[in-house]
């Protein structure tokens, strides 16, 4: 997939053809640029330079645009930074983009996926643009570079602090240009979560996704129309999310993988379940049977609250399978990857908050391996880390980070 | 006897001082210094109950009830430390103490904790702190966990009374498991606390009020099916229980929380009495309870202290730390609170003065460390 386009929307003020100089020494590549007359020396020129040039709403083919949230800690009214700091005792709302990226490829096979999310307030500050860029990147898109009117103007003048914030905003975009090969990665998951993922669906699919994901739990989204033999593979469990019961095919591929000891989680409607109670199996939502050397955990009434469902499969499966784990991470989001030859595995971390204190993040990552490297947004090279290992299980102690961090691990 | 509606209604005393210092009562305090949480850790803690009179006299063919204390989510560390090692009472020592249980002829150990907003298994909050908990469920016969920030596995909450009638609250409702059991046991950590200036056995004791009814989720007329939230509204009191649950005795009183906390906390340990208190400073930590308090510290102390009377136990673990037991409100540790010692001495549960506790074992001076010395710290 070519990944290499990088894109921007072109501010309306700078009209002077002149501004393009900001985008040299940047992997910015294609422009959105508004239908404005004033604005067409700037599309001639940035031709001449070899920039595309695409209107805003008409992307390139091969690109879906999806309509995206400003990423990060979501404030309370009274919020007067664009970051928070992460509490010992509460856990802040995240808005990410990442599970969007990940469903609109999964449902768009071969599409690169840019985020449109504007900045959501008249300034934000240069980490908040990197966690922008990276948000989308890491999950493998792009965001669409949008810049406040205050750094617009600031660049146009050239401040020193504005440059400051471009430079950071346009290094984290040459980071995630330069890593193409990660794009080739395959998710680690523990889970499973089937649907269409449209129509009545939709809701609770999409919000099953967005709330798994701020779990932490790894996830593989399994598309109806695209389930094959090898949609279950490697996982512990699958939760299908839909309303109407699976086709027959599905129905039984689903019961195998019960059958040789995974999990599936259903609501009610999925039709008639096999096997038996299990003795002692009380949960106040789910009627829990094992069938095979697995199990199946049906809920009582229909899937109502995703919040819920979201955590009841995390315990449902248990914590002890899942695969990433996080002290003083705050508000943290993560992807867990592999290279196709599984050699390589690759842990993205985003880190949306501050984090108090002197605490220093640890990551706990299923699976044996034998190096770590740490990439970050401000070192052009990665740094081995301090790694204890566990019997299946490494733990990464990671030096103070902001922003973004990912691990490179070797095994 | 623990006292429920049932078995005492109308028997609240309306906040008087039942008991002064001079009556309350005294209890052996066994002190050991073990250095850490390997080989030496059973032995020690062998001896230490026998120094009290023996585990069988207390456990034998009972159900046995342990409130151990996992504060905080189990997502944050001190550094790169391991929470056992910090802020949460280690998974070796509860371990050891279960296995001794057992092995003193206890018929049922349930080890009981009200984690933070969760209704989860206990079991999957230890997985999330990194723990085995079949380490534990396997080291006696009959060991199960139960979370008590919710009604959990009961058909309903046990309200207990607090026999003295309470500083703030006259009863509590909790999880079933605290009235469902023949001997309770606080088995906590030894720290200091920004709210309380220390959290011992007493304090560990907080913990067993359930979120859905002391929580600041909780619902306006019944409890909330599930917990949301701590318990902010004990701290501050800026809201009372559901109405299903016991009123506030004082509703003008001060709505402080180093007033209302160590109150709480006495009232708590009146009501369901402590049969038990052991209080780990193998490993912890100085200056507050938990990695969100600005500026705590990892120690090794290397002592345990336990004793069958939670006030005279604590008294020697405030000692242990470089404190002094006689404290009172503006004096360390104490100086933004009330002294949980000076208020359950108050009411009768136990002496604080060293001078009638009997200490078995190793002595203070031996195995004092310096808590004190490190200062106060103060929530960011």
């Amino acid at each position: 997939m070519d990944r290499e386009r990088t894109p921007m929307r072109w501010p309306v003020e700078w009209r002077d053809p002149s501004a393009l100089d900001a985008l040299k020494d940047t992997v910015i590549n294609c422009l959105l640029v508004e239908r404005d007359a004033a604005l067409d020396p700037v599309i001639a020129r940035a031709g001449q330079e070899g920039i595309r040039v695409v209107r805003p709403g008409a992307p390139p083919a091969g690109v879906t645009v999806i309509e995206g949230e400003w990423p990060g800690v979501k404030l309370s009214e009274s919020g007067t930074f664009d970051h928070a700091a992460a509490g010992p005792t509460g856990v802040p709302w995240i808005d990410s983009n990442g599970w969007k990226v990940r469903l609109t490829a999964a449902l768009n096979p071969g599409t690169q996926v840019w985020v449109n999310a504007a900045p959501r307030k008249p300034r934000l500050s240069a980490e908040s643009y990197a966690t922008a860029v990276a948000d989308a990147a890491a999950h493998g898109g792009r965001w669409i570079i949008s810049l406040d009117d205050q750094l617009a103007a600031g660049i146009s003048a050239r401040t020193p602090e504005a440059l400051g914030r471009w430079k950071r905003l346009t290094g984290a975009a040459g980071y995630f240009a330069g890593r193409n090969e990660w794009s080739h990665y395959v998710p680690e998951a523990v889970i499973g979560i089937i649907s269409d993922f449209a129509g009545r669906n939709e809701f609770m699919s999409h919000e099953l996704l967005n709330l798994v994901t701020r779990t932490n739990q790894q996830y593989r989204i399994i598309v109806k129309s695209a389930f094959s033999q090898s949609s279950l593979n490697g996982l512990r469990a699958v939760l299908y999310a839909d309303e109407d019961a699976p086709d027959p095919g599905l129905r039984k591929q689903i019961l195998e993988f019960v059958k040789a000891g995974g999990m599936l989680i259903a609501g009610p409607k999925w039709g008639g379940f096999p096997g038996t109670r299990e003795p002692g199996g009380d949960h106040p939502r789910y009627v829990l049977m094992a069938y095979g050397k697995g199990r199946l955990a049906v809920a009582t009434p229909d899937f109502e609250d995703p919040y819920v469902v979201a955590n009841d499969s995390m315990v449902l499966i248990s914590h002890r399978y899942e695969l990433l784990r996080f002290w003083n991470g705050g508000a943290v989001g993560s992807y867990f990857t592999a290279a196709p030859d599984r050699k390589r595995a690759l842990v993205q971390m985003l880190f949306y908050a501050f984090i108090l204190g002197d605490n220093r993040p640890t990551v706990r990552v299923a699976g044996r391996y034998r190096t770590a490297r740490l990439w970050t947004l401000d070192q052009p090279a990665p740094r081995v880390l301090d790694m204890e290992i566990e019997e299946d299980a490494v733990e990464l102690h990671l030096p103070p980070v902001r922003g973004y961090a990912a691990a490179e691990l070797e095994v | 006897m623990l006292k429920t509606t049932s078995a005492v209604a109308g028997a609240c005393l309306a906040g008087s001082r039942l008991g002064t210092a001079a009556v309350a009562p005294t209890a052996r305090v066994a002190v050991a210094r073990c250095s850490s949480y390997g080989a030496e850790l059973l032995p020690t803690l062998s001896v230490m109950f026998d120094q009290l009179g023996g585990l069988g006299r207390i456990v034998k063919g009972k159900t046995v009830a342990i409130k151990v204390n996992l504060t905080g989510m189990p997502s944050y560390r001190v550094g790169y430390l391991p929470l056992g090692d910090t802020h949460y009472t280690s998974p070796q020592v509860i371990a050891a103490t279960v296995h001794l249980m057992g092995k003193a002829g206890a018929r049922r150990i349930r080890l009981l904790e009200s984690p933070w907003s969760t209704a989860d298994p206990v079991e999957e909050y230890l997985l999330q702190a990194d723990w085995e908990p079949r380490d534990i469920l396997s080291s006696a016969p009959n060991v199960e966990f139960e979370n008590t920030n919710w009604l959990g596995s009961g058909k309903r909450y046990s309200r207990l009374v607090v026999p003295f009638g309470g500083y703030i609250f006259p009863a509590y409702d909790l999880n079933h498991s605290y009235e469902d059991c023949d001997v309770f046991v606080s088995l906590a950590k030894m720290k200091e606390h920004a709210t309380a200036g220390i959290t011992l056995s007493m304090k560990n004791c907080f913990g067993i009020t359930p979120a859905t009814i002391y929580g600041s989720g909780a619902g306006k007329d019944e409890p909330s099916d599930l917990p949301k939230g701590g318990r902010i509204f004990i701290h501050t009191g800026y809201r009372q229980p559901p109405k299903s649950a016991p009123s506030e005795k004082y509703p003008a009183s001060p709505r402080q929380d180093g007033y209302r906390v160590p109150r709480v906390v006495v009232d708590l340990v009146a009501a369901r009495p402590i049969d038990l208190a052991v209080v780990e400073g193998v490993k912890t930590i100085t200056g507050g309870e938990g990695p969100w308090i600005r500026g705590v510290a990892p120690a090794s102390p290397g002592v345990i202290v336990a004793g069958t009377n939670p006030v005279t136990t604590d008294a020697v673990c405030m000692a242990v730390m470089g404190f002094d037991p006689m404290a009172d409100r503006g004096k360390a540790p104490f100086e933004t609170c009330d002294s949980t010692l000076r208020l359950a001495e108050d009411v009768g549960i136990g002496t604080r003065d060293l001078s009638r506790i009997e200490i078995v074992g190793t002595s203070i001076s031996e195995v004092m460390f310096g808590a004190a010395a490190h200062g106060r710290r103060k929530r960011p």
